[in-house]
């Protein structure tokens, strides 16, 4: 590393820190690596919260083999890096598939990152809906046994409209960490706002200001989501309807 | 079959031979075997813990008997006869017949997303696929029979607990069932509710409804019901006319439960 | 086969010199947050004047991802306050932060939910605030607390392959290193997947242990 400029606190650098002129004069091309950062999160999110959907579905499902697939998916996912999987999502894999399909399969950064925080992301999504469909009480169920209801009405017409309503909230915040992963893309050249930050540092020589810039931002944007999150958690409690 | 027979009238509605549940090593039931025929009101009482309960839901099987036959009009339920073998039966074959069969619970389980109306229409619509005029009809006819009309669009929450159990009595009758399952329909109400519930259910029997009804309401047992049946460590100790059982029961345990519980 | 050997067979030195730089900063990592976190949230519950500098402190540790937190302290904090003087001390320093934040708020949460007859009790006995906190309070928390603070273990160790990015020696850098020397990623990046997994699983497995024990005991 580089020895620090200072012995100790410094007055000047410090000054620096809070020094945004730079990131304002470099806003368009971070604030478009930011947009990245919520199309990756978009599209992670949809493919996170489908296949955490189809997973939790086998994790309640009646046949063992289905219930044992579902643990297993979840357990490896929720047991691995991010970082590792994204590295091995964008440089493992399509060679894997190169060779399995035996043509060239080549990954854009983009699309690897919204494939590998997407289905990381997806065993934290199976749990929370797993969560949510067991919490509906056995009762409402032998309600619609009892009137000779199916198995998949059942789940349609009495579970999934009330175990929505339950797990949003933990959902969201699954979002949310989702939307903070989404700020590692850059280590594998997608041009988030982080990637745009790093060039730009580069550029100007100046860390000091775009990087705590880019941390204030992030701090902000997070901030505001997860008070939101909040927000709407206590105004759907407080509207309880059973 | 003649054409103008009528396969049901002459079977009893319910009949249990031989019936056995096991948890795991906890035998429950033990062998019971009884008949309900129409317009009966069976009270089925005894000590918690003596198989009551398990017994009401394996007659709409849902408690899988471990062994026994349970037939609904001369129907079997939960297995199908191929040419002298018994074979489990299909979820689709046991859900024909437990359209017949109402039931109501301790604990109400009304769905709590559904106005008290969509709630007593939702198996005609989609179980019956009735169209939902139709439904409504049925629904409305039946809220107006427990005398809760006025509440059809609120939210069962809002609801008393008297109220949501008649409303649960009205979702069962929707169905159009042949038989009704009553299982503790008033322990969990306070005790200025528990009448209203039970004066639904008096009217019901006066209707000419074939019940079973598994209660502590030894009034209501008396008053209404046409048998009893008392059981005891998962056998039925005591069982026949209800003015018998509950004033002049052979049965020492029987007699000792009811001194316990009249008191 | 042969390419798994040439690569990684023979690299498995440096392989496991990584795996070890992993655990040393994980564990330092998350030593330092459990203090922060703890000092943090007794600030935020006790001393009224630091509260909101607390709670900002905490929301930033928990509202700032753990990339953006390891370049700003690797580049910013030296040249501001003379310190971290090695990437190493850079990298445990910004996982404890990240770390501390929920901790922070588990601490938080903890002490408030403790059930206020457990403090009334040990007042009425005579005991002054502080001997309550550390025999009666705390221990309690430590314990009910205790698998949502080894989670946060687990954290540390997942969060732990970024601190390659500013050259900390660790298994992912290596992993990465190697990938780029030999050119054959698959072998690589598989095993280092695997030996993440691995740990993470017996971690998650031990902790599963601990929690089903503590409520077979606790209830």
């Amino acid at each position: 590393m580089p020895p620090p400029t200072t012995a100790g606190f410094d007055f000047e650098s410090l000054r620096q820190v809070f020094d945004f002129s730079y990131f304002w004069s470099y806003r368009e091309v971070l604030l478009s690596g930011l947009l990245v950062n919520f199309l990756v999160f978009g599209f992670a999110a949809l493919l996170a919260a489908g296949s955490g959907f189809v997973v939790c579905l086998l994790r309640v499902s009646r046949s063992r083999a289905a219930r044992g697939i579902g643990t297993f998916y979840v357990e490896l996912f929720r047991n691995t890096p991010e970082y590792v999987f994204l590295t091995w999502v964008h440089f493992v894999l399509p060679l894997v598939l190169t060779r399995l399909l035996v043509t060239r399969v080549n990954f854009a950064p983009t699309l690897s990152a919204v494939l590998a925080l997407g289905l990381c992301y997806s065993g934290y999504f199976a749990e929370t809906f797993r969560t949510g469909i067991l919490s509906i009480p056995r009762g409402h169920i032998d309600a619609g046994r009892a009137v000779a209801m199916g198995r998949a009405l059942i789940m349609r017409r009495i579970i999934l409209p009330q175990a929505i309503r339950r797990v949003l909230p933990e959902a969201l915040n699954n979002s949310v960490s989702l939307f903070k992963a989404t700020s590692i893309v850059s280590l594998i050249a997608v041009p988030d706002l982080m990637y745009n930050v790093v060039n730009v540092v580069q550029y100007e020589m100046r860390p000091l200001p775009l990087y705590s810039s880019a941390a204030f931002l992030f701090f902000a944007i997070l901030f505001m989501l997860s008070a939101l999150v909040q927000a709407l958690t206590e105004r759907w409690r407080t509207r309880a309807w059973g | 079959m003649p054409p103008n027979a009528d396969p049901e009238s002459s079977q009893p509605v319910v009949k249990v031979v031989d019936l056995h549940k096991s948890f795991g090593a906890l035998e429950v039931l033990k062998g019971i075997s009884f008949e309900v025929h129409r317009r009966d009101v069976v009270s089925i009482i005894g000590a918690s813990g003596s198989g009551k309960s398990t017994l009401l839901r394996c007659v709409n099987h849902l408690e899988v008997p471990t062994s026994g036959e349970v037939r609904i009009s001369g129907r079997p339920l939960g297995f199908r006869l191929d040419g002298g073998r018994r074979r489990p039966d299909s979820l689709a074959g046991i859900n024909r017949i437990r359209m017949d069969i109402g039931m109501v619970f301790q604990q109400f389980n009304l769905w709590p997303h559904m106005t008290v109306l969509q709630n007593v229409m939702e198996a005609p619509v989609y179980v019956r696929r009735l169209p939902a005029a139709e439904a409504r009809d049925i629904a409305m006819g039946n809220l107006a029979k427990v005398d809760l009309l006025d509440k059809r669009d609120e939210c069962p929450a809002r609801l008393s607990g008297g109220q949501q159990q008649r409303v649960a009595i009205a979702r069962a009758l929707a169905m159009q069932p042949k038989v009704m399952l009553f299982d503790e329909p008033t322990s969990s109400l306070d005790p200025e509710l528990t009448a209203e519930v039970l004066a639904a259910m008096r009217d019901l029997a006066r209707d000419g409804m074939t019940m079973m009804v598994v209660t502590h309401e030894m009034g209501f047992a008396r008053e209404v019901s046409t048998n009893v049946i008392f059981l005891h460590d998962g056998r039925i100790e005591e069982e026949g006319d209800a003015d018998h059982v509950l004033t002049k029961p052979r049965s020492e345990r029987c007699r000792q439960f009811l001194s316990r519980v009249l008191r | 086969m042969d390419v798994f050997r040439r690569v990684v067979l023979n690299n498995l030195d440096a392989l496991l010199g990584g795996l070890w730089v992993t655990v040393q900063v994980s564990a330092i990592a998350f030593v330092l947050a459990l203090l922060l976190g703890f000092a943090a949230a007794l600030v935020r519950l006790y001393v009224r004047p630091a509260r909101y500098l607390a709670e900002t402190y905490i929301q930033f540790c928990r509202n700032t991802p753990i990339f953006v937190q390891l370049m700003w302290v690797a580049y910013v904090w030296p040249d501001v306050v003379g310190w971290p003087r090695s990437f190493f001390a850079a990298g445990f320093t910004a996982l404890a932060l990240q770390s501390s934040g929920y901790l922070a708020e588990t601490f938080r949460s903890g002490i408030q939910g403790m059930d206020r007859g457990q403090r009334e009790s040990a007042y009425s006995l005579g005991m002054p605030p502080l001997l309550t906190m550390r025999r009666i309070i705390l221990p309690q928390v430590l314990l009910l607390m205790s698998p949502a603070i080894m989670n946060q273990f687990l954290v540390v160790v997942k969060s732990s392959t970024l601190v390659s990015v500013i050259a900390v020696p660790d298994l992912m850098y290596h992993a990465l290193r190697l990938t780029r020397v030999w050119l054959e990623p698959i072998e690589i990046l598989s095993v280092t997947a695997f030996l993440y997994i691995a740990m993470v699983f017996v971690l998650s497995t031990l902790i599963k242990w601990h929690t089903d024990r503590m409520r077979a005991r606790f209830g």
